[in-house]
Parts: structure tokens; C-alpha cells; sequence
């Protein structure tokens, strides 16, 4: 087309190593290296633009899980090794992202029970692991360290660190050489703010994913995607504190009133439509890693990254 | 009926049953410290009810007490209501104390050139070959003493009526007073001989905390007395917003009462300490902010408070002294410096007087913190001002052991980077009872400096020192040992006071930058910056840089004005030239309203980081910082 579709932007995306293969000290079957634009998404089908991961969430809890999730995946909520293989085989995902919602009750103490859920899903698929720790900073210090401790040499991606709790959680990916999840609430400065906090405490560049996160759409994702587009064109402008990969996960679409009052028959439908149409939107304002909860919207969302790539017009998404 | 004694001093005063313990306190004159205006809301108000039945909700105030406090049966004044005859301790650290005021003359030479003069006129007496009438042969007379040309004076019926008697019961020796009022030369005094070395005139700055006047010697052209004291509105309401709501419910004569009271007093306490009668005082300058000005005047000010903000007039006014109660001599005038808009009143056009901003080609960037905060940036050719809330943080409130500048107030301190022991000086040298804005941008500046929080003011915990530790609510760092104090428990800081001051240094920043951007500058261009206000003399520029208070420009070029409307008022008072130049000044200021620039937030946003999340703009801090970084390791 003769046209520059990098509009003279100087700074390239940073790129990020998840998981790691037998050859490069881990267990994994592959393991991916996203980041490395220097455009913004889907733009160029020629280029080397790789499509976004899709990320399939687990938990080793599921009283905290979307009941749509559970009535789909049935037995399998209660079952994190056979949830996270069938995420592999069946639903076709790139990545596993657990969440330790175990500890997400009063005074938990469990620590070794943490390790053995993460050493659990780790043997169950051999695809790269995201892990979500606690939510409560007394633990988060020992979960962290427990879940680096396990995975050391899986180049896991560890969440979420925020403003007012990241050390314990940097302590961890710098002792075990894993990277970590950047979350701040929907703006650019204070996405910005955190990956400076966590560079000036020894985490690098390459190892911090940015989660602007994700409003639902119609929920306010315009908010979301328009600090997405502020954090991306900042960085291929050259601001090198803001050049990093983003994950976004639409989980709050599983629990909106469209999906929540839906006829039961349409109800799954709904459900995967709206987290897939979240994730696309987000996947188009730059994310590289797109996490799921429904079964059905790793699929859809599969089908319109190719297409989208491709080049080959109207995406025929089901 | 029932009655409540205050101890220490065994006030009583008799109240309605329900009344507030405040209410009754300060009935009986006893001046309560009450940041929130009485709202429940400062916990500065705390007093011992000894005996006597009493509403409180303790549990909802729990937070402002310690274990100790509590025993002791503290509460709050403002949120006690008496159910019967009270003995209430109010401890010394409750009640308002005397105030250290920033005083200080003008660093400039400006010419002597008053509004008001005073000739001493001999006088030949009419004679049948000679009778001219008596009021022409005054000011033929005023007129040869070196006055302004006879036609243009103008001597109102209340001196035409003293004039004949006056004339030859003094032997036709008097001494003319002439003021230079908008309608022209007016005779505004006349006594009997010479009287002309006995000319004065007073500065005042009208805050909406403090009054301070300066009493000048107009004919020597020297400051005779200097005296200040508490705007007695605080009686009707800690802050501005309080106080107009008091005008609305028709209590606008009472603020202009007490406004007109503050002042006497401190002309007052001046005069008696010259050694001189206030009525040789005849003419009284003041620069107030925008409200004080309008209640000074007994304007409503209801309307500046509400959309679209607009002040009654733009422009400087004289009145007639006696018809503000002003107690200077009865025929003098009070000049009120102009107000632009609701916030940028004539304090800031006094502030921006003083610095000369407006006489120079090279941008400045003027910036007054007090309860609010305005900036103004601009040259003789054009200027941009604005205006937001700073928070009570750099004042001392909201955050635990703030305090106002008052003896024992920590205004200074530095921090051992090995053992974070603090090193600070306390305002009269006594033990430290808390900390002042500027002992509070200094300690940022060095928590920050030493690592002991990070760029988000967020604690390191990690830090194995006894200072750093968790409390209940929110990490900690002990500035003062309990022993060491003159309160005896210990002074803090906290996490969640360290985030109110980011907050407010973020919306002063982001309000310079707002306005650096409407007008199209970026700190290169800004030759200084002006730091007014009495908070500005006692404030570390550094620190206030290296925290992101202000923009980054060399040290060199930033300098403390100090109380910019005080030194305002006496240039227009000495020098009546400058005072024609102020409505000048109020018209040419084009303000934004930060509320409708949608980029403010944004600013601010980015404000909210230590010193700023754009580390560009802090070349110096930044490099500092890391050097400060490799030594810790």
C-alpha cells in the first residue's frame, strides 16, 4: 500500500519470555516471547505480528468462579489438574492462568497446599503458567515465595502487583527469575507510576506485563480501551516505562445482568459472546495476552485473531 | 439553663440543654481549634468532660483518640452535646494559640508618594479690602504650601461647616488634610496649628485567618508598628465556604462588623505601640482574598460562591472609613485592592505588586499556598491565573500531627540516611507538638530521599527500624519519641497523611502546568518563580522541588516573597502611582477554571507521583535521587 504504518514511531514494544522448554531450564512444551511490536495490532498482515495469547483462567477454588462457568465445566471446577488439562487439549488455550482463590479465606495458613496446586497444574498441562496469588498482603509475601519456589525455572507469569502491594510479589520473580503482572486502574499515569516503582526495586523491563484492566463492554471497556491506546501510543513513541506487553482479562463479563438474566438456553452463548467481543476489542487496542473464562470464547477468539491476521476479511465467527 | 465550667481556667457559662460543648467553649471566649469547621471531621477539637452527663458517639470518633485519651474520657467538642451542668478540661494543645506571623518589609526602594497629604497653612486674616471667602483663602493657602492648584479641591459640607470657627479660633494657623479620592483632591480633615508631621496610614493584609497591619509614617515614610492578630470571623466559621453560608443566613453584618473588628484591633495594638493617635491614621489600605474583601465592604458574596463564580466589581474601590467601622481618623478613606474572579482576589494582585511580575518582560510564575492556592503566570503583556484546593495538608490538617505555625510546630527537618533519626528546629524552640506545611514538605522530601517510602509515598516496611511500623490503620514513621515531645505521645507520620500531602502538592503542580500549557510555556521559559504566602518564607525550595510541589527551574531562580499581600498593600499605600496600576493589572489576568479544563485531571493524575511521573521534568531531583539510590545500594 506504500502506506508508513508506523507513522514515525521510534519505540518498539519490549518483549516478555513465558514459560520455559526442557533446553532453556523449564518443563514446558513451548514457551512464547510476546511483545516486540513497533505498530499498533493488526494492522500490517505481512509483518511478523504475532496474534494474542489466549490465556484460560482457572481456580483451585470455585466458590469464587462465575456460576455460568461452573454449571459449563461441571466436575471439572473441583478438579484443578483435570480443569487445567482439559484448558489444554479440549478448549485449546495458549496459556493456563490459575488463580489461588484457596486462599481467599479468613486466616489462611495453608501455605504448602498453595505449592501443591501449583506443582499440580504445572504437571497437568506442559503450556506456559500465569499464577494469581492471594489477595491478602499478611500472605501474600509467603504465597508468592511458595509459588516462585515451586515453578523456579518455568518463567511463570506472576499477578497482580498494584500500587500499594508489589514488593512481596517483586521479591518473588526477582528471586526466581519469573515475570509479573503491572495491574493499575484504568490510566496511563498511574500504569506508568507502577512499572517505575517496580523498575526502581530491580524488576526489569522485560519482565512486567501492563493489565490496564478491563471493564466489560457496555460497562465502561471505552474507559479501559482508551488508556490501553494512551499506554501503547506512549510507548511506541519512545517512553520506554510504558513499553511493555498487556494482558487484559474481561472475567466481569461472566456477571453482568445480559448474561446473568439470559434464557437459559442462550445463556452460554451470551456469555462467551460478550467476554469474546470484550476480549477482541481489547486484542485490537493492543493486548498480547487475552484471558478467558469460558470454554466457548477461546475458540471465537481463535477464529477472529486468524482472520484478523490473515487478512481475509469478514471473520466468519460463530 | 445549665451551667459549664472550663477548667483550667474555671470559665463558666450557662447554655441550653443540647448544646454543643464548642458552642459553649466558645460563648465563653475560649478559642477552640476546629480545622473541619466543626463537622466531627479534624479530631482537633478533643477535650476531658471531668463530670457531668453528655451525648458522644465515641465509637464513630474512635480513630482520633489513643488508648490513653480514651480512659481519660476524651472527646470532641464539637460532637458532645451537654445533658446537664458539665466540668470540661480543655487541654492546652485544644485551644488556638498565638500565631507565628511571617513579617517582613519591602526589599525594594519605592518612592514616597502617598494619596494623602497634610499642609500647614498661616493664614492672612480677611479684611473689608480683602474678603475673599474663607474656604478659597484656605485653599489659595494649601495650594502655595506646595498642595494641588485650589479649583481642584473640594471640601465637602461637614468641613465647610468647621471651617469659619475653626480659622479664628486658631488665628487663622491650620493644618489641611487632602486626600486624593476617585472624584478629585477632597479637604478631608482640618486642626488647628501644625499638625502636619502627624500623618499616617496603615497596610493591611485581611486573611481569612489572620489580619496583620503595617502602620507607616507617611511623612518620614517609615513603618511605625507592626501588629497582627486572628480574624475574629473564625467565630461564624473556620473556612470561607463556612463563612458565607454564615452571610446567607443574614449574617453578612456581622462578618463586616467582625472584618472591620480584626482590623481595629490590630490598628489598635499598632498605634498604642508607635505611641500614636489612631485618628492621625488616614487611610487604611487592604488587600483581602476576594471573599474577605466583599464582606469587608458588607458586599453579599453569595453569588462569587456558586456557578459562574463572578465577583461584584473588578476594579480597586474607596469608601469612607467610618462607613465600614474602620477606626482610623473619622474623615479617613479605606482602599480595597481589586478581585479578578472568586479566588484570585486582590491578596494576589497585591502578591503580584510585590513581585513586579507584571512590570517585566521575562515570564514568572507566581504561586501563593494558603487554605487554597493561586497561580498566576505572566508578563507585563499578558497573564493566566488560576486557582484550586490545595487541602488543609500544607497547612497542617488532615493529616494527624499537622498543626499551624504556633510554638512547638516543627517547621524544619533533615534525616540521618543511616539511622533515620530526624534533626529538626521547633518554632520558639519548645518541644514539638507537631508539624508545620514546611516541616511537612521537608520530611517528604527526605523520606523520600532516604528510601524510607517510595515515588507513590507508600512505606517501605521492609526497613528494619524501630521508626517504621504498623499501626491499625496504616504503616508509620515515628518523627518524635513520646518523651521527646511536648504532647507525650509519639509525633508520626503516617501513610495516609503522606498521601494527603501528594495530593495536595499534586494539584498545585498540575495547576501551574494547566497554566504553562494554555499559554503555551514550558518551564524553560519561566525566568522565576514566586512563592507567596506566609508558608512561603519558612519553605525549603528544594525540598518543595524534589517533591514535585512546583515545577523544576534552577534553585536560584525561585524566591520567597513571603507575605506578598502585606507587602502589596504598602506599596500602595506609600506609592499611589502603583495603586493606578492594579485595575490595570485585575483586567489584564484571564483566568482558568480548573474545573472546566479537561486536561487538569490528567495533570494531576501524573502529579500524583514523587515528584512526577514524567521524570523528565525533574532532571535535577531525578539525577539527585539516583545518586542518593547508589549509596543506599
Amino acid at each position: 500500500m506504500g502506506f508508513d504504518l508506523r507513522f514515525g514511531w521510534t519505540g518498539p514494544i519490549g518483549g516478555v519470555t513465558l514459560g520455559a522448554t526442557r533446553s532453556e531450564g523449564g518443563t514446558r512444551r513451548v514457551s512464547y516471547r510476546i511483545g516486540g511490536g513497533s505498530t499498533l495490532p493488526f494492522l500490517d498482515s505481512n509483518s511478523s505480528f504475532s496474534s494474542p495469547l489466549i490465556a484460560f483462567e482457572i481456580c483451585d477454588n470455585p466458590v469464587f468462579w462465575p456460576p455460568i462457568v461452573r454449571n459449563y465445566c461441571g466436575d471439572l471446577v473441583n478438579n484443578v489438574e483435570d480443569w487445567a488439562k482439559t484448558a489444554d487439549s479440549t478448549y485449546g488455550a495458549d496459556m493456563i492462568r490459575l488463580y489461588l482463590t484457596s486462599t481467599r479465606q479468613r486466616n489462611f495458613s495453608d501455605i504448602p497446599a498453595v505449592g501443591k496446586a501449583v506443582e499440580a497444574v504445572l504437571s497437568a498441562t506442559s503450556l506456559p503458567l500465569i499464577i494469581e496469588g492471594s489477595n491478602e498482603p499478611k500472605i501474600d509475601s509467603e504465597v508468592f515465595q511458595r509459588c516462585g519456589e515451586v515453578a523456579q525455572g518455568e518463567r511463570l507469569l506472576l499477578g497482580t502487583a498494584e500500587a500499594n502491594r508489589y514488593r512481596s510479589i517483586a521479591a518473588a520473580a526477582l528471586a526466581y527469575n519469573h515475570s509479573l503482572i503491572a495491574q493499575s486502574p484504568i490510566d496511563v499515569n498511574l500504569a506508568k507510576q507502577l512499572n517505575i516503582l517496580l523498575r526502581e526495586i530491580g524488576v526489569l523491563r522485560d519482565h512486567i506485563v501492563i493489565d490496564p484492566y478491563t471493564g466489560t463492554l457496555g460497562y465502561g471497556f471505552e474507559y479501559s480501551y482508551s488508556a490501553m491506546e494512551r499506554i501503547r501510543f506512549s510507548a511506541l513513541k519512545g517512553d520506554t516505562d510504558l513499553a511493555m506487553p498487556m494482558i487484559c482479562s474481561p472475567a466481569d463479563t461472566l456477571t453482568i445482568k445480559e448474561v446473568r438474566e439470559a434464557e437459559s438456553a442462550v445463556q452460554d452463548e451470551m456469555a462467551a459472546t460478550w467476554e469474546f467481543y470484550t476480549g477482541l476489542a481489547a486484542a485490537v487496542a493492543g493486548a498480547e495476552i487475552i484471558c478467558v473464562r469460558h470454554p466457548e470464547t477461546v475458540g471465537k477468539l481463535r477464529l477472529a485473531f486468524t482472520s484478523m491476521k490473515n487478512g481475509t476479511g469478514s471473520a466468519q465467527v460463530r | 439553663m445549665r451551667t459549664i465550667t472550663f477548667l483550667p481556667s474555671y470559665r463558666k457559662i450557662d447554655v441550653d440543654l443540647g448544646t454543643t460543648i464548642l458552642d459553649a467553649a466558645q460563648r465563653a471566649g475560649l478559642n477552640i481549634n476546629v480545622v473541619c469547621g466543626g463537622q466531627g471531621k479534624c479530631g482537633k477539637c478533643i477535650v476531658y468532660v471531668q463530670s457531668g452527663k453528655t451525648e458522644f458517639d465515641r465509637q464513630k470518633h474512635s480513630r482520633f483518640f489513643t488508648e490513653e485519651e480514651l480512659v481519660k474520657g476524651a472527646c470532641l467538642a464539637c460532637a458532645t452535646r451537654m445533658l446537664g451542668d458539665l466540668l470540661v478540661f480543655i487541654p492546652e494543645s485544644t485551644l488556638i494559640q498565638e500565631q507565628k506571623i511571617l513579617i517582613e518589609g519591602l526589599e525594594t526602594e519605592i518612592e514616597l508618594h502617598p494619596s494623602v497629604r497634610k499642609y500647614y497653612v498661616e493664614l492672612e486674616p480677611p479684611t473689608l479690602t480683602n474678603p475673599s471667602p474663607d474656604l478659597s483663602r484656605l485653599l489659595w493657602g494649601i495650594q502655595k504650601s506646595g498642595g494641588p492648584v485650589a479649583e481642584k479641591m473640594y471640601a465637602p459640607l461637614e468641613m465647610l461647616r468647621e471651617i469659619p470657627a475653626m480659622l479664628r479660633h486658631s488665628d487663622w494657623k491650620v493644618t489641611g488634610t487632602i486626600a486624593l479620592v476617585p472624584g478629585g483632591y477632597r479637604l478631608i480633615d482640618l486642626q488647628e496649628n501644625d499638625t502636619s508631621k502627624r500623618l499616617y496610614g496603615a497596610a493591611i493584609d485581611l486573611g481569612s485567618t489572620t489580619v496583620v497591619v503595617y502602620l507607616w509614617d507617611l511623612v518620614a515614610g517609615n513603618v511605625v508598628g507592626i501588629a497582627s492578630n486572628y480574624n475574629k470571623q473564625i467565630s461564624c466559621g473556620e473556612d470561607i465556604l463556612a463563612r458565607v453560608n454564615f452571610a446567607r443566613k443574614n449574617g453578612l453584618s456581622k462578618l463586616q462588623a467582625l472584618a472591620a473588628e480584626s482590623i481595629n484591633t490590630a490598628l489598635t495594638t499598632a498605634s498604642d505601640t508607635a505611641g500614636i493617635d489612631r485618628d492621625d491614621i488616614y487611610e487604611v489600605v487592604v488587600a483581602g482574598n476576594t471573599v474577605m474583601t466583599h464582606m469587608l465592604l458588607g458586599i453579599d458574596p453569595a453569588y462569587i460562591i456558586a456557578e459562574p463564580y463572578v465577583p461584584v466589581v473588578r476594579r480597586a474601590l474607596s469608601v469612607a472609613a467610618k462607613r465600614l467601622g474602620i477606626a482610623c481618623n473619622p474623615n479617613g478613606g479605606v482602599f480595597a485592592f481589586p478581585a479578578v474572579s472568586d479566588f484570585i482576589g486582590g491578596d494576589i494582585i497585591a502578591d503580584i505588586l510585590s513581585c513586579g511580575m507584571s512590570e517585566r518582560e521575562e515570564v514568572s510564575l507566581l504561586i501563593d499556598i494558603g487554605t487554597n492556592f493561586e497561580v498566576v503566570l505572566g508578563n507585563r503583556e499578558w497573564m493566566f491565573s488560576c486557582a484550586g484546593a490545595a487541602g488543609p495538608a500544607l497547612e497542617g490538617g488532615e493529616v494527624l500531627f499537622g498543626m499551624r505555625a504556633n510554638p512547638g510546630a516543627i517547621d524544619k527537618i533533615t534525616i540521618d540516611p543511616e539511622t533515620l533519626k530526624p534533626v529538626f528546629s521547633t518554632i520558639n524552640g519548645i518541644k514539638p507538638r507537631g508539624m508545620t506545611g514546611s516541616g511537612l514538605i521537608d520530611l517528604l522530601a527526605e523520606l523520600l530521599v532516604t528510601c524510607v517510602i517510595d515515588r507513590n509515598g507508600r512505606i517501605n516496611t521492609g526497613i528494619n527500624n524501630p521508626r517504621i511500623r504498623k499501626a491499625t490503620h496504616f504503616s508509620e514513621f515515628v518523627v518524635v519519641w513520646a518523651q521527646d515531645t511536648g504532647i507525650g505521645k509519639d509525633i508520626v507520620i503516617t501513610e495516609n497523611d503522606i498521601k494527603n500531602l501528594i495530593m495536595s502538592k499534586a494539584s498545585v503542580h498540575a495547576a501551574c502546568v494547566t497554566l504553562m500549557k494554555e499559554a503555551g510555556q514550558s518551564r524553560h521559559d519561566i525566568a522565576t518563580i514566586y512563592f507567596a504566602g506566609a508558608f512561603g518564607n519558612y519553605l525549603n525550595i528544594k525540598n518543595a522541588t524534589t517533591i514535585g510541589l512546583i515545577p523544576e527551574i534552577p534553585y536560584d531562580h525561585i524566591k520567597n516573597i513571603g507575605n506578598g499581600a502585606v507587602t502589596g498593600a504598602n506599596i500602595a499605600l506609600i506609592n499611589r502611582r502603583k495603586r493606578k496600576t492594579l485595575d490595570e493589572i485585575a483586567l489584564k489576568i484571564a483566568y482558568i477554571e480548573l474545573n472546566a479544563e479537561p486536561a487538569f485531571m490528567d495533570e494531576y493524575t501524573s502529579s500524583t507521583f514523587l515528584p512526577h511521573t514524567d521524570l523528565s521534568l525533574f532532571p535535577q531531583v531525578q539525577k539527585m535521587l539516583d545518586a542518593c539510590r547508589l549509596l543506599r545500594g
